[in-house]
């Protein structure tokens, strides 16, 4: 493979003066099973093989993606990326420069006890089929439930003009799971996820009867829940939902091509944007985490970057191009979904670090709050302005929790919202996940159980 | 990579269905696709990328004793590659769980005219042609203000084709264009940013207009400086399209496919010949709208598109069907299933979900509110509980309304409620129809809407 690459390279740079060029050839195979209720809508295997090139031609850009491998196409790709770059550049205003990084040569091969490709798929069938039983049969409310299986296994091929060269095997284990309870006339929808760049040997930890309970659990739970009250409130957020709160409202406007875009964090690096106590970090170093890898699409190796010191902002996210503009270290950040697409900055395991409080602690202080538990979703927008919908809250009442409260969500101002964050957990948990930002990404949050002074709480009563 | 043309997409998946069959499926359907598309992408306000890309492949199903195996690949360039993917459909087949509910694939039946689906105009587009319309589109927001920043948007070109076959006699083919510009902006001025603000146009045929684009986003940037909090209260609401679409994608949508209401997950579940909306709302889902963005002549299954009545003067009528919905009831498909091109199997989704305009323009819509939000976007409409309709999300940007004026910019207001009660208080809707996504409505009005402000 070194050598089609390389040639390819070579032409980029020979035949069309390319400043830099890399080349992402991908092989992959998945595995997908839809199980809704007792039916599966089909065992799902597939095959996706292509190649991605990218150029920089007088500073500006091109990309080519095609489904084929063989060279007279990868001739033809170079060549496209190369006239769509030298297009692009007739309107440039500013040349796109890329930071330096040292050439790379190394293959990374998959550590796994399971390797899911080992694993039949009658068993893969089984462990579905055991957590749609478990949920249907956790409670006679319990209507109906969906549950989506996927294993992606393959290898990425990697090399840039500038001497870098990796081969690095990919190995995702993803499922969903969602089920709905109903009781007069009352619907709850209840979802769970799961992912591992470990293997199939999350199973065993998070067993299917584990999860579908957890999922069928809070779904019944839910149906005697209440809407929440409207208005400004003090808050305690679980582990989930302070990952989905990190990721959501403070991680995207971290990512450098989005600060660059104005964001509230832009032009605030050693600036206290959150109290002494908040201490950020994106680590795609973590093994077996949904959100690590050895190198990102770029080549460069993933590393443990610290986003937020005791509320002050040291770092962000990057690819080489945002690195270089505003003359900082690449991070490791920018990845691609497949050979598709071209590497954005994306965010690998995003999480607060623990201090000191234990849960009681955190709830004693407060008179009437909520206890946002688990997360449905979350958007944040540029200019700061974050939404959690929340899939399980409780009401707080005098230190104690109380009601269960349904279809909750919060928002605030991110910057106005991390000075509010007055004591943080001394416990850890991370949360596998998906992120969508034209692409997705697997990622995982997380972080201790935080209070939070006052939240928004967007509630219909 | 030259583009297959449509025998040989046909004859992929003939041959494909024709191999499956002889290799001992009771029953077999291949989908073929190929879609090439040309963007220029702006970053940070300059056109800074141009792409090119490919992707094609073939999805196959086969059916042994009720039970389904699906397998797909993007290695087209010989047979032996797509004979595999067959025998792996086939042997996932062998090793699955019956379905008691399947019942057969489509069969054959006459395709629908449809209109304005294809313009060879966006096929012969060159890259230099999209820089064109890129930099109309960008110098349009530029000269707005100075006080406005185009983040990222683009041009894009694309070609789709697709062809379906399988053992009931389907083989069918379509191709169609479509083309977008976008940008996004924000404005900034003393320290204030505003929430991203968004235009687009999208059309199946060449008739972009990108200097509306780029001015309009860059104007609404411009509008939403100065934002203030509004206070807590029961109001009047105008959702925009994109909005709208936002709202209904995760909640009504969901709730009319027959594949929720036959699980429970529908709160319209035995609800068919009931007043669920306000009188004055009749929404189609039509896939064969002239023109439309998820207009084909045959759904992903082969079944012809249809236009089907949801609801009608506030009764709901009916809900959307693929093939396997439809037959576990004993029905007709509406032609709504859907894939993610070749690398999924069908299930039933909406095609263009049309809302019928009213009489009045926008203008007038907005100068009859006395007191009221304008709410262009929404952020954390997927969060919505798509099960009981329930929703909880921030509006922005959004303009408060007083005496038929937009008064000033809205800052972090929440919107909370649930989308059937929002379905009966729609007590207006305009005449400005657009395509936005999967629905094509006007602006509308709602009333009692709880919004949370501070």
């Amino acid at each position: 493979m070194k050598d089609i690459l390389d040639k390819i390279v070579n032409l980029a740079t020979e035949k069309f003066s390319a400043e830099y060029v890399e080349v992402r050839v991908q092989k992959l195979c998945k595995t997908m099973l839809t199980l809704k209720e007792k039916n599966f809508e089909a065992a799902k295997q597939g095959i996706e093989n292509g190649a991605a090139v990218r150029v920089l031609v007088n500073g500006a850009w091109g990309f080519a993606s095609v489904g084929m491998l063989d060279p007279k196409t990868l001739t033809e790709a170079v060549s496209d990326a190369c006239k769509m770059a030298k297009a692009a550049s007739s309107k440039l205003r500013t040349p796109i420069k890329l930071v330096e990084a040292k050439a790379v040569e190394d293959k990374v091969l998959l550590n796994v006890r399971k390797n899911p490709a080992n694993v039949s798929i009658e068993d893969k069938l089984k462990t579905t089929l055991t957590m749609s039983e478990t949920i249907l049969q956790y409670d006679v409310r319990m209507k109906s439930c969906t549950i989506d299986y996927l294993d992606l296994n393959g290898t990425n091929y990697f090399a840039n003009n500038e001497g870098t060269y990796i081969e690095q095997d990919k190995l995702y284990v993803w499922s969903r799971i969602t089920a709905t309870a109903a009781e007069s006339g009352i619907f709850t929808f209840s979802r769970e996820e799961i992912g591992s760049t470990a293997g199939y040997e999350i199973f065993d930890v998070e067993t299917p009867e584990v999860v579908g309970e957890r999922v069928a659990k809070r779904a019944v739970e839910q149906l005697k829940a209440t809407p929440p009250k409207g208005g400004i409130f003090p808050a305690v957020l679980g582990p989930n939902v302070v990952g989905v709160f990190v990721h959501e409202a403070f991680g995207h406007l971290a990512e450098a091509d989005l600060t660059l875009c104005g964001s509230v964090l832009l032009g605030k690096i050693g600036k206290k944007i959150a109290s002494d106590i908040v201490t950020f970090y994106d680590d795609g170093t973590l093994e077996g985490s949904f959100g690590s890898f050895k190198y990102d699409d770029e080549g460069i190796p993933a590393q443990k970057t610290l986003l937020v010191k005791d509320g002050v902002v040291v770092g962000l996210m990057h690819s080489r191009e945002t690195a270089h503009k505003l003359n900082m270290k690449p991070t490791g950040n920018a990845r691609a979904e497949d050979f598709r697409v071209e590497p954005l900055i994306r965010m690998r395991n995003t999480f607060m670090e623990p201090k000191n409080h234990t849960f009681e602690e955190l709830t004693e202080d407060i008179k009437f709050g909520y206890y946002f538990k688990s997360f449905r979703g979350g958007q944040a927008n540029l200019d700061g302005t974050f939404q959690v919908g929340i899939q399980e809250a409780y009401e707080i009442v005098n230190g104690e929790l109380g009601k269960p409260v349904r279809n909750a969500s919060i928002s605030g101002n991110t910057l106005e919202t991390l000075f509010k964050v007055d004591a943080v957990g001394k416990d850890f948990e991370l949360w596998p996940g998906r992120c969508g930002k034209g692409q997705t990404a697997f990622v995982c949050d997380g972080g201790p159980h935080v209070r939070v002074k006052e939240v928004l709480v967007g509630g219909s009563t | 990579m030259a583009a297959l043309k449509k025998e040989e997409l046909l004859d992929q998946a003939e041959s494909a269905v024709d191999f499956a069959l002889k290799r001992g499926a009771e029953e077999a359907e291949a989908f073929t696709y190929q879609g090439s598309a040309t963007n220029v992408v702006i970053e940070r306000g300059q056109i800074a990328k141009g792409s090119r890309i490919i992707d094609r492949g073939v999805g196959i199903r086969v059916i042994i004793n009720k039970t389904l195996g699906f397998s797909y690949t993007n290695v087209l360039e010989n047979k032996a590659a797509i004979e595999e993917t067959v025998n792996k459909a086939l042997s996932l087949a062998k090793a699955g769980k019956p379905d008691e509910n399947w019942h057969s694939l489509p069969s054959k039946k006459t395709l629908p005219p449809v209109e304005n689906t294809f313009d060879n105009k966006i096929v012969q587009l060159s890259s230099e042609d999209l820089i064109k319309i890129a930099s109309v589109m960008l110098n349009a927001a530029q000269k707005v203000s100075n006080k406005v920043f185009p983040i990222e948007g683009g041009v894009g070109a694309a070609y789709l084709s697709k062809a379906i076959a399988n053992s009931n006699g389907i083989s069918v083919f379509d191709h169609g264009t479509i083309m977008e510009c976008s940008l996004a902006t924000i404005a900034q001025e003393s320290g204030e940013v505003t929430p991203v603000c968004f235009e687009f146009n999208s059309e199946r045929s060449y008739s972009l207009n990108p200097e509306w684009v780029g001015a309009e986003a860059a104007r609404l940037a411009l509008s939403a400086l100065k934002a203030k909090r509004t206070e807590t209260k029961t109001t009047s609401i105008i959702f925009t399209q994109i909005a709208l679409q936002e709202l209904l994608h995760f909640t009504l949508v969901n709730a009319v496919n027959a594949d929720s209401v036959q699980r429970d997950q529908s709160a319209l579940k035995g609800k068919i010949g009931e007043e669920v909306a306000s009188d004055i709302v009749s929404i189609y889902d039509d896939g064969m709208l002239s023109g439309g963005l998820r207009t084909w002549k045959f759904d992903d299954e082969g079944v012809s598109r249809r236009k089907t009545p949801i609801i009608e003067k506030g009764v709901l009528t009916n809900f959307i069907y693929d093939n396997y919905t439809a037959k576990k009831e004993g029905k007709e498909s509406t032609g709504n299933a859907a894939r993610a091109g070749y690398l999924s199997t069908p299930s039933a989704e909406a095609t263009n979900f049309h809302i019928k305009s009213g009489n009045k323009s926008h203008e007038q819509l907005l100068r009859d509110v006395d007191d009221g939000l304008l709410v262009y976007y929404l952020q954390g409409a997927h969060s919505s509980n798509p099960v009981s309709g329930e929703f909880s999300v921030v509006a922005a940007p959004a303009w408060k309304i007083e005496k038929g004026k937009l008064a000033y910019a809205v800052r972090g207001a929440m919107l909370a409620g649930n989308i059937f009660d929002v379905l009966k208080n729609i007590s207006e809707l305009a005449n400005n129809e657009r395509k936005t996504g999967e629905l094509v409505a006007p602006w509308v009005r709602i009333e009692n809407v709880k919004v949370i402000g501070k």
